[in-house]
């Protein structure tokens, strides 16, 4: 069975060939996941998944006469 | 009974819907939905409350991000709860394949129907994508973490 191949910036790379890292981030106002493959320990591929967690609130106030 | 003073849940549905105008200049062409879209901004950029409109200034740029960034999924009218008005985009914003080598932390939702008018500016923190997918997952659309949301 052929390898998986993955692309990145050095074209299309058999998997095995690359360290993967992750990265979670996490507050308030979103989760972001980052992931990262190397090759000999530079990054030829990196994507990022960002869930807004809560938008932008305005308050509306009305004022007394 | 007594009266409670307070703003109308109803206009602040209104307000994301275009039903009032106290001001002058401003002509509806359609009565369709204004089309909106989402940019990414260089962390080294300063949007935000005061932002009035998008701009190319401190924009990301790299392969396969278009400026002006993309095409907002609107299929979820605005809705109401409780005393809060809210609406959210009904899909991720997407941007795939890209490389966006300096780093970027920040999205800006505006209107491209009304000249590009600004809406919100959202922060993620510091980012960059190599040959990747940026993903911006939209909240859960309701009256607590609507991403626009008015109370």
């Amino acid at each position: 069975m052929d390898e998986p191949l993955i692309y990145t910036t050095k074209g299309n790379v058999p998997v095995s060939s690359l360290t993967y890292q992750n990265e979670w981030m996490v507050n308030d106002d979103f989760i972001k996941f980052t992931e990262r493959h190397l090759l000999d320990g530079e990054v030829v591929k990196e994507s990022a998944h960002v869930y807004d967690r809560k938008g932008v609130l305005a308050t509306g106030e009305a004022q007394s006469f | 009974m007594a009266n409670t003073q307070a703003m109308c849940t109803s206009f602040k549905g209104e307000l994301l819907v275009g039903h009032h105008n106290f001001g002058t200049g401003v002509v509806r062409g359609a009565t369709t939905a204004d089309t909106f879209k989402a940019a990414l901004y260089l962390a080294s950029a300063t949007y935000n409350a005061a932002t009035t409109a998008y701009s190319a200034t401190g924009e990301v740029s790299g392969t396969n991000y278009t400026a002006g960034g993309v095409t907002v999924t609107n299929a979820s009218a605005p809705a109401t709860s409780g005393t809060t008005a809210y609406w959210t985009p009904s899909a991720s914003f997407a941007w795939t394949t890209v490389t966006l080598s300096t780093s970027f932390d920040a999205g800006l939702l505006y209107n491209s129907t009304q000249s590009n008018k600004a809406v919100s500016v959202h922060t993620f923190g510091a980012t960059t994508v190599t040959a990747g997918n940026f993903t911006l997952t939209m909240p859960t659309n309701d009256a607590t973490t609507g991403l626009i949301r008015i109370a």
